[in-house]
């Protein structure tokens, strides 16, 4: 009967497996493939008859490095704008707010997802356009004087990418929130910790998943993303996105744009361990300068 | 658990010997084999074959175009006077489409395609393009005899020009003094009173043609020499004083974005009707070179819906119908005696339409060379210095 009912829970899986299989497997090993490829001429985008590495060398010498420091500044930014707007906004929303109001809110919350993410973007380049609604609130109340200077710059890259993935940091820190005892911060107030001291050593350290879920979800899409730029970046804030989709679009060469593509995702993993790694270190740290010794000696 | 169940969940279409034979793991690892064969097989060579023609339109026509470039009002008229489904796709480059109907063999579903000139050799060579019946499209007399014998296909064995038009570029007289005539009077109010608010064209042709303008060299060079002295002077002395890249910047002239924009003529008349403001807005078409683009109707190779295509490409050299395509995008087409429908249609801004004739006269159309690559590499440096 054990066996059985394993068999059972093997075929349930089986729709994830074949997805997996088809559409993530399958094609991440395509890419990986032709990035050791080349482009034979002009009208053929890749030939794979010759293998070598030499993709990875102009990967490494073009203009894929400093656009790769460039889009990790505006990640990394976005990423803790994003977590430094959500925090407080999905702690109200999951303990302050009347239980009746939140599905309202969270509702709230995702109406922008209702709309076409492009057709988003570009509204918020018609809004900060020099003759847009931004433009003329700030002259009007006296902020601005003159047109507004921001669209085609990276400020606006990065209001963009805030926007965007706002949402997406939001929906995991209210999932942790709502699941915290009130017991806890009751237990600690009891004992004498003040606001602060609660938020940050009982229910910060008990939000932590949600917390890490919240960054990747916005850190890893952010680091690939080019729409946001194309629309809103103009040629100071441009993303490392958008040269591998030219080079599989206009310049048609996918073994350079394969090459990219598997390089930006190990960097991108990098970063991700070097972060975690990081966290953890920290972590450790001040464990171990809060260690607290209870006096009960064995 | 009252229920019986078979014992393999896995339900097949094989022969009844075989199918108590097929595991759960054979399945996953077939579909698995599948999976990457059809991939891979984007990569082979064969090609599907071209339905032909048997006098009756298909119920059905799938077409393949730049962005809002057809005037819905004609694909809504031959939709209704021939019931035929219309369906229209669009695509950013000829890059693009050429990658996508390439890489299916022909598969695409697509039956017309709108390909610039230039790229159509290339296409016939690489067996993407099917010869056009001219027996199915008589309106062909109807064609002005320039565009009857373009170099790239003479005759118009698989094309039959759509429209063409020019670059140039459009400027901001509030923010700029003077009157710019040329390339190089471009070069120096991008580093001068337009620094910093200037938009390129987002392709690599046509940004190193701005150099290659001012210095009065052909466009078209493939000399290493002229192509290094174009990277040096085009990443330092131009891409600082460069806000965008963009291939259709109609909204950043609505909304006064930027006050030196190279850009196509007719996009530039597009823009200017639909600003509040359009007196403060120039178009100079440059001396002493731009290019002069055509884009084509073509057949693809494998197009399904043969007849419907061709009555589709008939029905657009109609005068009336092509007048009305001017219209929509603003861009003359080869149908003969357009500007004096455009006269009698009251058409505004008929000089950003139907360039002068003198200018026509000193335009370079764009070949695809051997410097393509180069091209799109100095494209991507400047893009990697501007702003």
């Amino acid at each position: 009967m054990a066996r059985r009912t394993q068999r059972t829970t093997a075929s349930l899986s089986f729709p994830v497996w074949a997805w997996l299989v088809f559409f993530v497997f399958t094609p991440l090993a395509l890419v990986v493939w032709y990035s050791f490829g080349y482009k034979p001429d002009l009208f053929t985008a890749v030939s794979t008859d010759q293998l070598s590495f030499d993709r990875y060398g102009e990967v490494l010498d073009g203009v894929f490095m400093p656009m790769f420091w460039a889009t990790l500044r505006i990640a990394l930014t976005g990423t803790l704008l994003c977590l430094l707007v959500a925090v407080p906004f999905a702690y109200w929303m999951a303990v302050k707010v009347d239980p009746r109001w939140r599905p309202l809110l969270l509702a709230l919350v995702l109406v922008p997802f209702w709309t076409n993410f492009l057709v988003r973007t570009i509204g918020w380049q018609v809004i900060l356009a020099p003759s847009g609604m931004a433009s003329d609130v700030l002259n009007a109340i006296g902020i601005l004087d003159g047109p507004l200077d921001i669209l085609y710059t990276r400020g606006a890259v990065q209001l963009g990418v805030v926007y965007n993935y706002l949402p997406l940091m939001i929906l995991p820190l209210y999932v942790v929130f709502e699941r915290l005892d009130p017991s806890q911060r009751e237990a600690s107030r009891d004992l004498g910790a003040g606001r602060w001291r609660t938020f940050f050593s009982v229910t910060v350290p008990d939000a932590l998943p949600g917390i890490a879920s919240g960054c990747l979800l916005v850190f890893i899409p952010l680091m690939g993303d080019y729409l946001t730029a194309s629309v809103l970046g103009g040629a100071r804030g441009t993303m490392v996105g958008q040269i591998v989709a030219r080079q599989f679009t206009s310049a048609q060469n996918w073994a350079l744009g394969a090459a990219m593509a598997v390089t930006l995702m190990a960097f991108v993993l990098l970063t991700v361990l070097i972060v975690a790694a990081l966290f953890l270190l920290v972590r450790a740290v001040v464990r171990r300068a809060r260690h607290l010794d209870l006096g009960v000696s064995p | 658990m009252s229920r019986r169940r078979a014992p393999d969940p896995v339900r097949v279409l094989a022969p009844r010997a075989e199918a108590g034979r097929i595991s759960r793991r054979a399945l996953l690892g077939g579909f698995a084999v599948i999976g990457t064969a059809s991939l891979l097989g984007c990569g082979s060579r064969s090609i599907a074959s071209t339905a032909s023609t048997d006098g009756a339109l298909e119920g059905r026509l799938n077409v393949y175009s730049w962005g809002d470039y057809e005037n819905p009002d004609n694909i809504r008229a031959f939709r209704e006077d021939n019931d035929v489904t219309v369906q229209v796709d669009s695509f950013a480059s000829n890059e693009e489409m050429i990658a996508k109907i390439g890489a299916s063999r022909g598969t695409s579903g697509y039956d017309v395609l709108v390909p610039s000139g230039q790229f159509v050799p290339m296409m016939v060579a690489n067996d993407l393009l099917s010869k056009l019946d001219h027996s199915l499209i008589p309106n062909l007399a109807n064609l002005e005899p320039a565009f009857t014998a373009q170099p790239w296909d003479p005759g118009n064995v698989h094309t039959v020009p759509k429209s063409w038009g020019t670059t140039g570029f459009a400027y901001d007289q509030t923010l700029i003094d003077g009157r710019p005539t040329s390339w190089q009077d471009f070069l120096d109010l991008a580093a001068g009173q337009a620094s910093g608010s200037v938009s390129l064209l987002d392709d690599a042709w046509e940004v190193a043609s701005i150099y290659f303008g001012a210095k009065g060299i052909d466009p078209n060079t493939t000399d290493p020499a002229d192509l290094d002295a174009a990277e040096a002077y085009l990443t330092e002395q131009l891409a600082p004083h460069v806000r965008n890249f963009n291939s259709a910047p109609t909204q950043s002239v609505i909304q006064n974005e930027m006050a030196l924009l190279q850009m196509y003529n007719g996009d530039a008349r597009l823009a200017f009707s639909e600003s509040d403001d359009a007196d403060r807005w120039r178009f100079v078409y440059p001396t002493p070179t731009a290019n002069l683009w055509v884009d084509t109707w073509a057949l693809a190779r494998g197009a399904q819906h043969v007849d419907s295509a061709h009555a589709f490409i008939d029905f657009m050299l109609d005068p009336e119908v092509a007048i009305g395509e001017v219209d929509w995008n603003g861009y003359p087409t080869g149908v003969a005696g357009q500007r004096a429908l455009a006269e009698e249609w009251e058409l505004d801004m008929l000089d950003l339409i139907f360039p002068p004739e003198k200018v026509v006269a000193r335009l370079t159309p764009a070949e695809l060379t051997d410097a393509q690559d180069r091209l799109t590499s100095i494209l991507e440096q400047v893009q990697a210095k501007a702003g």
